[in-house]
């Protein structure tokens, strides 16, 4: 007999075990609000830095990309899914919609891509310099973005594929096509007018003195962005969808008890093809807003600790992976979690690798309040 | 009755299918790949992977599943560089004492895995994609992203062989055997069979579901460490991309050799027919010249093709069993 | 007489805070078998998975031949010697017959390897004492669901235990099976095993018990001899109250107009050749033997499998396709045989589960919903049907009783304004006072001019509600019987096939 484990640890936790005020504390719908609130009250004492506004601002324009890519990993976590090509697919939207946009390329990097020379050109692609090109170019994001969701939704609703298993592969195939079309480069000089949705703001904020008659751009501190207010119009929609209309119901139900819905005649394989679209989609938005800050299309924008912070940032938030919970104001907190943890982990001078130790560690440790909550919600269980 | 049988057949058989057919495309395309040093060193790759996908069969015989072998291999063969920096240990026993570390490493990550999986009870794709990326920052921390060496003894264990026979396929063929008898001649075996198909009947039947998930992460680490320590002997250099994605492989050479991501079907024997098949289409494409910037686009296909026909299988048995009706 | 055996001394248990077990105290005596019987809720499963060890009591303790006994998982209580003969089987239908019985102690040769040759020895020999003639290496998802029963049955004689627990272990074996399963409590009785018998049938107690134990709501309400116990006896003990009819009378509503027709449905594998007609305040009983395709044919009516050939007229309407939005579109409402997996959302408000099947319709053009618009039609079903819950809109499924889920289930569909009932099983696991009550709705039902199909294994069940009973074998309609032709043997003769009822 391998008694590799002590028997004590195998035993569940006794709900009892815990005191009713923390009890209550894990319970409440808000206790990760609390806990940012908290986390930044504390990190604020010790790196006042964390307070100057022009952290601020660069923080908050972290916290809308994320955002709008973390409402879409929601609904998929709400149907007990799990999408991991996200960041893949904002990395193949970016890159798609540069391609039409671009004004220029340069032969050198690009010359080997399977589109040169009838998608682009030292001219850059096929729209470049007309007037449509932004919105084109947007359009062709947001396809893309929906595409791809698309081609999950179908096999995974179709043929039963397990989601991380899907997404996974499209994960791979996708980041390695985007990274096939632009030959590891970035796809730069877009229309100004599309840089502008990453970097335009509607309300500033001129800390310094005022002594000197101009003012330099860099002092100027954005607050109220245009990455703000589309991110906040997407999750108002998103929220409403979900929680308003017949079709939000049947989100639930799918992550609830998929066979009860089917029964009950919701449409159960359209309501996960229409989940993973609505995500593909929200990883475009996510890819717009990313590329027009960054101003050029990248094949790795959702590469590196993207799928941590995506995964993360929602459940973290309180979705819980077993399905048919969640909400967007939810992933919104989470968010803030993980964009202030970022900052503050930054602030600890910690390499990027530790920092990807610390958020593996947080996404177990989201994982593991949700089974505890779960656990605590079902009383004591068997 | 006919056709249904004959698609079943299909189903069951389609590796060897795309087996032939991979092996015969190459071979037309580039006539040097029927060589036989051309297969010998096709099956000596693909020991590497092999072995840990036999350690991914028990994982995915309990529908779970492992992400994070890649960082695993990465540590393990870190653990075992680092012994080997002291020049004490620069031998014969120095390799023994390497290859234990590395061994070591790669149980206590697996038990890592198993710990957060069996007793706190999360999902094994979320707990080993977070130590993959974890596991791989915890050996980027400690490197400091600097490659490791590693001495002449231990790369004359990387060359050796039995019998004339190289090292990695030594090594895989103990493990798959080893594997085959504990699956199939054991009563923990079978009841990882048994935890496979339905936990809760298992634990009711009075098996200790918790200690078998716990006892397959802990093989799979094990397995992975394997890989690692063999691998890292060929190389003579740990750098910082070791491992990477190898979580792929292994999971396509296991699935395509017939062990279902849905747990309670497989063999040990399937990971040496799904490795080679995995290692034939990497060897494949390098030899007749495919863009290096598809081939990964390739991999990912073949790892479609590969739990698309799984789901097909799986869904085909579960509509057979709805259908058994009181037989007279 | 104390000290052999079990004693159960003050055990008691609660779920969700609510007590299911208070305070029982029981013998278990070797060489008799006890017939613990009551209602579904009544406690009997949970005390006995307490003494297999699958659930931990809160209070008492238990003594096994006079030493304490408290076994943390199943395991221990195998060591122990107390074997669980589940409901539901736990047999793994990947692995033998032979692999199954010893799953837990395999025979072991010298290097800790399995003895091939003794498991197959062995694992014969029990068979032949369960009398199953079938090679041990035979994989258990080649056999019937009578067989497996008896393969569960030998994996029990396999441990030599003292105590054997059967939970109606007849649901589903053919007669000539059941008396075989009989036989082999005799002999078990015999040989001087503890033998405790949890059924709902009755009859059966009677001819096997030595001693009657009857629960009622968590507490130990009677024990003894079981002549002291006639039927009339342990019915009104686990209902606590005398009870003068079990079925409301019937009274046939039947019209005219014909609401669903189905001619030479076929579904290879499943059914074949299915001919039925369901028409306005019709009660149509299906009955059969588990396996018969009951289920699937009510599935293929609803559309959650597609029928190969054959025809479906629904309210006058061809259906060359039907899926559950279609079926209900005509509506059709099917009450699944099981709530848990097929009926409800058990975390989400009892409320939501109600109207889960009404969406589109509660939806305006743009489909948005009204959350209180809902609750409050929610709430009119709810009370209609006489659902005993807390608030509708925030109380989850999973905490009702099985028979106030069953309500809610009933409920659900009432909302989308059927016509067309399919009810599978529809009073399983709820207690009798509940039934009642289900019975009571489904009457109503064809009052109103609804057609129900009524499928159920329970004979008296059926022959007590249908106004026609349909009876199913092997995927076909073997006979139909109008209620005046209605008979107890005739009816199970064409269940089981003139064969078995011969032996």
């Amino acid at each position: 007999m391998s008694d590799t484990i002590p028997a004590p640890l195998l035993r569940r936790p006794r709900s009892s075990a815990l005191p009713a005020l923390l009890r209550r504390l894990l319970l409440d719908e808000y206790f990760v609000l609390y806990l940012t609130v908290a986390y930044f009250a504390v990190s604020a004492f010790f790196f006042p830095a964390l307070l100057d506004p022009r952290n601020i601002s660069n923080q908050l324009s972290n916290v809308w990309p994320l955002l709008a890519v973390a409402i879409g990993q929601t609904f998929v976590i709400i149907i007990a899914g799990i999408d991991l090509s996200l960041g893949a697919t904002m990395g193949l939207a970016s890159v798609a919609g540069a391609i039409v946009m671009t004004s220029a390329a340069d032969k050198l990097l690009l010359g080997n891509s399977p589109v040169w020379g009838w998608l682009l050109s030292e001219q850059g692609g096929i729209l470049a310099d007309q007037p449509v090109a932004v919105a084109v170019g947007i359009a062709v994001i947001l396809v893309t973005g929906g595409l791809v969701g698309l081609v999950n939704g179908v096999f995974i609703a179709r043929f039963r594929l397990p989601p991380f298993m899907m997404t996974l592969v499209t994960l791979m195939l996708f980041s390695s096509a985007a990274i096939w079309i632009t030959q590891s480069q970035n796809i730069v000089n877009l229309p100004d007018g599309f840089n502008r949705l990453g970097s335009g703001d509607l309300v500033s904020v001129y800390f310094g003195e005022k002594v000197t008659p101009e003012i330099k751009r860099r002092d100027i501190l954005p607050f109220v962005t245009y990455p703000m207010l589309i991110s906040l119009a997407l999750a108002i929609a998103a929220h409403l969808l979900l929680s308003r209309t017949v079709f939000g119901r049947q989100v639930y139900a799918v992550g609830n008890n998929p066979k009860a819905a089917e029964i009950s005649g919701v449409p159960v394989r359209r309501t996960i093809i229409m989940v993973f679209v609505i995500a593909g989609f929200c990883a475009a938005v996510a890819a717009i807003l990313y590329s027009a800050r960054l101003q050029g299309g990248r094949p790795t924008i959702g590469g590196g600790s993207a799928l941590l912070d995506i995964i993360g940032a929602t459940v973290i938030g309180g979705t819980s992976l077993a399905g048919g919970k969640g909400k967007i104001p939810w992933t919104f907190v989470g968010v803030l979690f993980f964009v202030l943890l970022s900052n503050t982990l930054n602030y600890m001078r910690l390499s990027a690798f530790h920092i990807d130790v610390v958020k593996g560690a947080i996404i177990l440790a989201a994982a593991l309040l949700d089974v505890l909550r779960v656990r605590l919600a079902a009383g004591d269980g068997r | 009755m006919t056709r249904s049988r004959l698609a079943e057949l299909l189903l069951r058989n389609m590796t060897v299918f795309i087996f032939l057919a991979v092996f015969l495309y190459f071979g037309v395309q580039a006539p040097r790949f029927f060589g036989v040093e051309s297969i010998a060193n096709i099956v000596k790759q693909a020991s590497f992977i092999g072995v840990i996908a036999v350690g991914m069969t028990f994982v995915l015989l309990t529908a779970g599943i492992d992400l994070s072998v890649g960082s695993n291999m990465y540590l393990s063969a870190m653990a075992a560089g680092y012994v080997l920096q002291n020049p004490a240990l620069q031998n014969g026993w120095g390799v023994l004492v390497a290859l234990l570390a590395g061994l070591s490493t790669g149980i206590v990550f697996g038990a890592i895995n198993a710990f957060c999986i069996v007793v706190l009870r999360i999902t094994p794709f979320l707990v080993t994609l977070a130590t993959l990326v974890a596991g791989r920052g915890v050996g980027t921390a400690i490197t400091e992203s600097f490659g490791i060496e590693y001495p002449p003894p231990y790369l004359a264990f990387g060359a050796s062989g039995l019998f004339g026979i190289p090292m990695p396929i030594v090594v895989f063929a103990v493990v798959v055997l080893a594997a085959h008898i504990v699956l199939s001649r054991t009563q923990f075996g079978r009841q990882i069979y048994a935890v496979g198909r339905d936990p809760e009947a298992a634990r009711k039947a009075g098996i200790a579901v918790d200690r078998i998930t716990f006892s397959v992460y802990v093989i799979c680490g094990l397995c992975a460490a394997i890989g690692g320590v063999t691998l890292i002997a060929l190389i003579g250099r740990l750098n910082q991309t070791f491992g990477v994605g190898k979580e792929f492989d292994v999971i396509t050479a296991a699935v395509l050799g017939g062990t279902s991501l849905f747990g309670g079907a497989g063999t040990a024997w399937g990971a040496v027919v799904g490795s080679s098949l995995v290692q034939m289409v990497q060897s494949g494409m390098i030899f007749v010249g495919v863009n290096i910037y598809l081939q990964p686009m390739v991999l990912a296909a073949i790892i479609f093709l590969a739990i698309l026909i799984d789901s097909l299988r799986n869904g085909r048995l579960e509509k057979l069993r709805r259908r058994r009706l009181r037989p007279d | 007489m104390s000290g052999a055996g079990l004693s159960i001394r003050g055990i008691g248990k609660s779920f969700f805070g609510v007590p299911v077990l208070t305070d029982v105290s029981l013998e278990i005596r070797p060489g008799r078998v006890l017939g613990l019987v009551g209602q579904n809720g009544a406690g009997k499963s949970t005390l006995m998975n307490i003494v297999g060890g699958n659930t931990a009591p809160d209070s008492g303790d238990m003594l096994l031949d006079d030493k304490a006994y408290g076994p943390a998982n199943a395991r221990e209580a195998e060591r122990s010697g107390v074997a669980f003969i589940h409901q539901e089987l736990n047999l793994f239908a990947n692995l033998s017959i032979a692999e199954n019985i010893f799953i837990t102690a395999m025979p072991r040769g010298p290097a800790g390897l399995i003895d091939r040759n003794r498991l197959r020895r062995r694992a014969t020999d029990l068979l032949r004492e369960v009398d199953l003639d079938l090679s041990p290496d035979t994989l258990v998802e080649q056999l019937s669901p009578g067989e497996r029963q008896l393969v569960e049955v030998s994996k029990a004689l396999q441990l030599d235990a003292r105590i054997v627990i059967f939970d109606e272990p007849t649901t589903s074996l053919t007669p000539r099976e059941t008396s075989r399963l009989f036989a082999l409590i005799d002999r078990l009785r015999s040989g001087g095993t503890a033998v405790v018998y949890i059924s709902h049938i009755l009859a059966d107690i009677e001819t096997l018990a030595d001693d009657v134990a009857v629960l009622r709501d968590g507490k130990l309400v009677a024990a003894g001899p079981r002549p002291d116990f006639p039927a009339s006896r342990m019915i009104n003990l686990m209902l606590g109250r005398d009870i003068d009819q079990l079925y409301p009378p019937h009274r046939s509503a039947v019209r005219d107009e014909v609401l669903l027709e189905a001619e030479g449905l076929s579904l290879p594998g499943v059914v074949k050749g299915i001919d039925l007609s369901l028409r306005q305040g019709e009660i149509l009983g299906l009955f059969g033997l588990m396996g018969s395709g009951r289920t699937e044919l009510a599935r293929l009516l609803f559309g959650l499998d597609r029928f190969h050939s054959g025809e479906l007229v629904v309210q006058g309407e061809r259906v060359t396709r039907m899926t559950p939005r279609r079926a209900i579109a005509a509506r059709m409402a099917f009450i699944t045989e099981n709530r848990r997996e097929e009926g409800l959302m058990m975390n989400v408000s009892i409320a939501e589960n109600i109207a889960l099947a009404s969406l589109r319709a509660l939806g305006n053009a743009l489909g948005l919903l009204d959350k209180r618009a809902i609750t409050a039609s929610a709430a009119t079903f709810a009370s209609a049907l006489q659902v005993r819950s807390g608030p509708i809109d925030t109380q989850p499924a999973r905490s009702l009783s099985g028979g106030n889920q069953q309500k809610v289930v009933i409920a659900k569909w009432l909302m989308s304004g059927p016509s067309i009932f399919l009810l599978d099983e529809p009073t399983r696991g709820i207690d009798v006072a509940a039934k009642y009550e289900i019975y009571s709705i489904v009457k109503d039902l064809v009052a109103a001019g609804s057609g129900v199909i009524f499928i159920s294994s329970e004979i008296e069940e059926v022959m007590a509600m249908a106004d026609r009973i349909l009876v199913m074998r092997q995927g076909e309609i073997a006979s139909a019987f109008a209620r005046e032709r209605f008979s107890k043997a005739s009816i199970l003769r064409a269940a089981f096939g003139e064969k078995e009822a011969a032996a």
